[in-house]
Order: structure tokens, then C-alpha cells, then sequence
């Protein structure tokens, strides 16, 4: 009797162990599919996994690759949606930290940054958590979100000699104040352009006021005061406003370009870890 | 001598019992199969049954190109019409409706499904782009569907109103169309016939007498007012300054003033033209989301949604 027991447990373990190599060596396919960058492909073979995963051993894991795919594939909003599922399956508090970090990243990338900001701080609180890693996703999404100056504070509270930390700060010296740029194109048209860098047409802007103003005034001058109002509504007004947009127009391009430099950076120079 | 049989005896019952072990021990990997047989488990993820069961899942999840990829590993051994239609509508429902067409095609004759295949060949015609050829396909014999007749007749007069075509004799049209629709249908079907146009060339000519007027005539009352108002200044200024002696200011209102002038009047014949195009495309646009909303009044084909 016993002996029947021992084979009849040994027959359904044969079976169960079979079973169990089987859904093994389709998820090992699958990751070899993405290890080769052969994305749509893999996101079949995963599906096909957790599929024929009976047991849900791979609900996480294969989640969670699934995310990666799409997010390799620049398609984030499906990343964000396996991503979440992969927490709802996670087992362990770390793997629920690694898709909720996932999810975090995507949303920076997907410039959604305000989530990404949303589920930081909700994460914070665990104690489990990492708070260098907290900090250096935040700092991540405020670069995202065009905030330098926050972004080495939160780099800063790593370490006050973080190398992203100098980048932000250097960045946000660099940029120019697009306000100071209008005040001092009231004052004098023109040299908000000349404080963006924009010499010549900074240099442009003022002559045109200065021609527009000398026609107005000889016109009031010599009392043709209807001559005199057109000039000035039509003529100078428009300039001098012109002026005044145009230096701010030309001090955001002016930190776009700046922002965009030390973007282009992070992206094909820097080491670290990257969203 | 009891002893000797009785030892004997079990020494040959060990025997024995070692070569059943033996031979059981030796089977217990193709128990994996029989057992999968029996439990009817098929544990090749790869095997027709598999790769439909997976397919119908992607279809379900709305992943059509992946649920493409398995229906035809599957259609490769297996043939079956449902698992066909599937197929075509999975290439239909990601806009590849040439391919949908010609899938349809293939269920045309001998099958339970070649009514439903037809009117969704149509529809996926209809889709293509080219009403022209649709309406051809639609005059051709041998595709015809007696089941959905009306409602791919009634794809065919919608038709008419999607390109630059004749339309059908207004009873004709409206016939097809059910009561609770055909208010609306006389509505754009009236719309199309006789669209509310303007003439790029009076508004040019209108111009030309008065500046801005063209302008006023195709609805844009406060640019043809300013039109006006500023060719009108402009060339006060170039006589007021022709008049005080200021020559070079004068000749310089006088070139911005025929410049406002010859803008106006090619802005007049544009504005004509930019506003006929708005009408076409409101019209278009009126015409997609009132047919969209109700599916092109057709059928739906309820075992799409199933897993068989």
C-alpha cells in the first residue's frame, strides 16, 4: 500500500514538475526574445505565459517585462498599464517598490511628471524604501518638468557633490529671467534681445523704434496731429510692443536651448541611472 | 522444507516486484502524456488548440495584431470559417482593410458565415477609401447577400455622400433609410445637394470696388471692415504726405496702401476658397459622426465577442 502511495506521489510530481518546466521554458523564451531587442515578439511570448500560467507564477515578472517592452518601445502608456498590473501581482515589497519605481520613471519620460511626483511621495512614506532612490527620481522628474533649481535640492539631499546636482545648478544659472528681459525692453527696445544673446536683432528692434518714434514726433511737430496718431498706433506702438514679446520669445528660446543642451547630456553622456 | 517454499517464494515475489518497480520507474516520464491525455491537458503552447485559445484571448484583449499572428499558425492546420472571420476582422479592426476584404472573401461560398463575410467585406470596402470602387464592387454579381441586402444598399447611397459623386434621386435615397433616421438624412442629403457656397470671384470683384467688401461677403465682417479701414488710412497718408511735400513718405504710404490693396483682393478670392473648404469639411465631419455614431446602421455581429 505504501508503495503505491510513493509512485502515485511520484506520478502526479512528475506530472506537476513537467507542467512547471514547460510555462519555465516559455517565459525563458520570451526573455531571450527581449534580451535581443526582438520587443513585439516578446510581448507575445510573455502574454502567451501568463496565459498558460495556471499557477500565476509569473504573473509579476512577466508583467513587469511586458512593461519594459513597451517602455523600450516608446510606447508608455501600455508600460504604465502592465507596469500597474505587475504591482497589483508583486509578492514582495520589493518587487512592488521596483514596479511602483517603474511606473514612476514612465511618467517622467511620458512628462506626466505631476504623477510621477504623486506616487513619490506616496512611496516616501514606506520604510522599507530607499530615500536616495526617492530623491533621485524626483530630481529626475523636476529636470523633466523644466524646474532646475528643485532639482539640485533634490539631488542635494543625496549628496551636495552629486554630479546631477551641479549639472541642475549650472543650468539654472545659465538660464536667463524672461520677466527682467520684457522690463528692460519697456525701458530701453531692444535689450531684453541683447540680454538673451541676441545682438543684431536686439540692434534691429531699436532702430526700428527709434525711426517709427522720429516720424511720430516730427509728424506732431509739425502739427498733423491725425498723421501723428496714426504713426504712433499703427506704426510705433506696433514696434514697441514687437519688442517687448519678442524679448521674451527670444529669452525662452534662450533656456530652451540651454535646457535642451543639458538634456541632450543626460541623454548620451551620462552614466547613471536614467529613466 | 516450509521454510525453503515460503523463502522462495517470497525471493520471487521481490523479483518480481523489483521488475514492475523497474518498469514503472521506466514509464513515469511518459506518464506526463498520458495523463495530459487523459486530463486533456495539452501542454504544447504551440499546438493548433493552443494558439487558437491564446488568439481568441489577444482578440478579446483588443491585441489584434498578435491575434492575427495566431489565427493564421492555426488556420495553417486547421481549417474553420468562424476562425477565419476572426482573422479578416482582426486585420479589419486595425485598419488594413484591403487584407480584411480579400479574408472575408475567402468565406464566401460553402460556409455558414458567407452572409455575415459578405456584408463585412462590404463594410471593409466601404473603409478602404475609394467610393468609387466600393460602388463598383457593390454593382458587381456573385457578392451579393440576400441576408444584408438593404443594409449594404444603404452603405452604398451613404457612400454618395462622402466624395464629390452624383446623388441617386432624392426618393431613392431616402427609401432605404429607416423612419427614425430620415429627418436627418433629408437634412445632409439636401446639404450635399445644394451646399451653401460662396464664388471666389465675386468676392474678388467685390473687392476691387470696394476693399474688404469680398471679405464681408464670405463672413469675415471684422477683417473686410479693418481691409477697409486700412487701405482707406494708408492711402489718406500717402496723400497727405504727397500733399505737405514729404515725397518719400508719401511714395512709401503709397506702395503700403497698394499692397493693402492687392492683398485684399487676393485675400477676398482666397477667403471665398478657404470657406468652401470649411463647408466640405464640416459637412464631411456632420456626415462621419452621425453614421459612426449608429455603426453605418448596420448589423452587429454578436459572436465576435465569444471565444468559440
Amino acid at each position: 500500500m505504501i508503495k503505491k502511495i510513493v509512485l502515485f506521489t511520484l506520478f502526479l510530481f512528475n506530472v506537476q514538475v513537467n507542467a512547471q518546466n514547460q510555462i519555465s521554458i516559455q517565459y525563458e523564451y520570451a526573455h531571450n526574445l527581449m534580451k535581443t531587442r526582438q520587443y513585439f515578439d516578446a510581448i507575445t511570448e510573455f502574454k502567451r505565459t501568463l496565459f498558460f500560467d495556471i499557477d500565476k507564477q509569473y504573473s509579476y515578472s512577466a508583467n513587469y517585462s511586458i512593461g519594459e517592452c513597451y517602455k523600450a518601445g516608446a510606447m508608455l502608456d501600455n508600460a504604465i498599464q502592465y507596469f500597474s498590473i505587475a504591482q497589483y501581482n508583486a509578492r514582495t515589497d520589493d518587487e512592488k517598490i521596483s514596479a511602483q519605481l517603474e511606473i514612476i520613471k514612465t511618467n517622467i519620460l511620458r512628462r506626466t511628471t505631476e504623477r510621477a511626483h504623486q506616487i513619490l511621495n506616496e512611496i516616501e512614506k514606506i520604510s522599507s524604501i530607499n530615500k536616495d532612490s526617492v530623491n533621485y527620481w524626483r530630481g529626475w522628474a523636476f529636470i523633466f518638468n523644466d524646474e532646475w533649481k528643485e532639482a539640485a535640492n533634490s539631488f542635494a539631499k543625496i549628496n551636495p557633490n552629486h554630479e546631477l546636482k551641479k549639472l541642475a545648478e549650472q543650468v539654472d544659472m545659465d538660464k536667463v529671467s524672461v520677466t527682467f528681459a520684457k522690463v528692460i525692453s519697456y525701458i530701453l527696445p531692444g535689450s531684453g534681445q541683447i540680454y538673451s544673446g541676441s545682438i543684431l536683432p536686439g540692434l534691429i528692434s531699436l532702430g526700428w523704434n527709434l525711426l517709427s518714434g522720429y516720424w511720430t514726433v516730427s509728424a506732431f511737430n509739425e502739427s498733423r496731429v491725425f498723421d501723428g496718431s496714426v504713426l504712433l498706433g499703427l506704426i510705433w506702438l506696433r514696434f514697441y510692443r514687437g519688442n517687448i514679446q519678442n524679448a521674451g520669445d527670444f529669452a525662452v528660446q534662450k533656456n530652451n536651448e540651454i535646457s535642451n543642451k543639458a538634456l541632450r547630456y543626460l541623454q548620451h553622456e551620462y552614466k547613471g541611472n536614467r529613466p | 522444507m516450509n521454510n525453503y517454499f515460503s523463502n522462495h517464494f517470497l525471493n520471487s515475489i521481490n523479483f518480481y516486484q523489483t521488475k514492475v518497480l523497474a518498469i514503472i520507474l521506466f514509464l513515469l516520464p511518459f506518464s506526463t502524456i498520458l495523463f495530459s491525455q487523459t486530463m486533456n491537458i495539452d501542454e504544447n503552447y504551440f499546438s493548433p488548440k493552443n494558439r487558437l485559445a491564446f488568439g481568441n484571448f489577444l482578440f478579446i484583449q483588443e491585441d489584434y495584431l498578435r491575434a492575427i499572428e495566431e489565427y493564421k499558425n492555426y488556420l495553417m492546420y486547421i481549417d474553420n470559417d468562424t476562425v477565419r472571420f476572426k482573422y479578416a476582422e482582426s486585420f479589419y479592426r486595425i485598419g488594413k482593410y484591403n487584407e480584411a476584404a480579400d479574408n472575408f472573401k475567402s468565406i464566401f461560398y460553402g460556409s455558414l458565415l458567407s452572409d455575415e463575410a459578405k456584408l463585412a467585406f462590404y463594410k471593409a470596402s466601404f473603409f478602404n477609401g475609394s467610393y468609387n470602387s466600393f460602388r463598383d464592387i457593390c454593382k458587381m454579381e456573385g457578392y451579393q447577400s440576400e441576408k444584408y441586402a438593404k443594409d449594404i444598399n444603404r452603405l452604398f447611397l451613404i457612400s454618395h455622400l462622402m466624395d464629390e459623386s452624383i446623388l441617386p434621386d432624392t426618393n431613392h435615397f431616402l427609401k432605404a433609410f429607416p423612419d427614425s433616421t430620415k429627418n436627418k438624412v433629408r437634412e445632409l442629403y439636401m446639404m450635399k445637394k445644394f451646399p451653401s457656397k460662396k464664388n471666389p470671384t465675386t468676392a474678388m470683384l467685390l473687392s476691387m470696388f470696394i476693399p474688404g467688401a469680398g471679405k464681408i461677403y464670405t463672413g469675415e465682417i471684422s477683417d473686410g471692415i479693418t481691409a477697409l479701414l486700412t487701405t482707406g488710412v494708408l492711402a489718406y497718408l500717402a496723400a497727405n504726405n504727397f500733399k505737405h511735400e514729404h515725397n518719400f513718405r508719401g511714395w512709401l504710404f503709397a506702395g503700403l496702401a497698394v499692397f493693402s490693396y492687392a492683398g485684399t483682393v487676393y485675400g477676398s478670392y482666397a477667403s471665398a476658397q478657404i470657406y468652401n473648404a470649411g463647408v466640405r469639411l464640416n459637412f464631411d465631419n456632420e456626415v462621419k459622426l452621425y453614421f459612426e455614431k449608429r455603426n453605418y446602421l448596420l448589423p452587429k455581429i454578436n459572436f465576435l465577442k465569444t471565444n468559440d
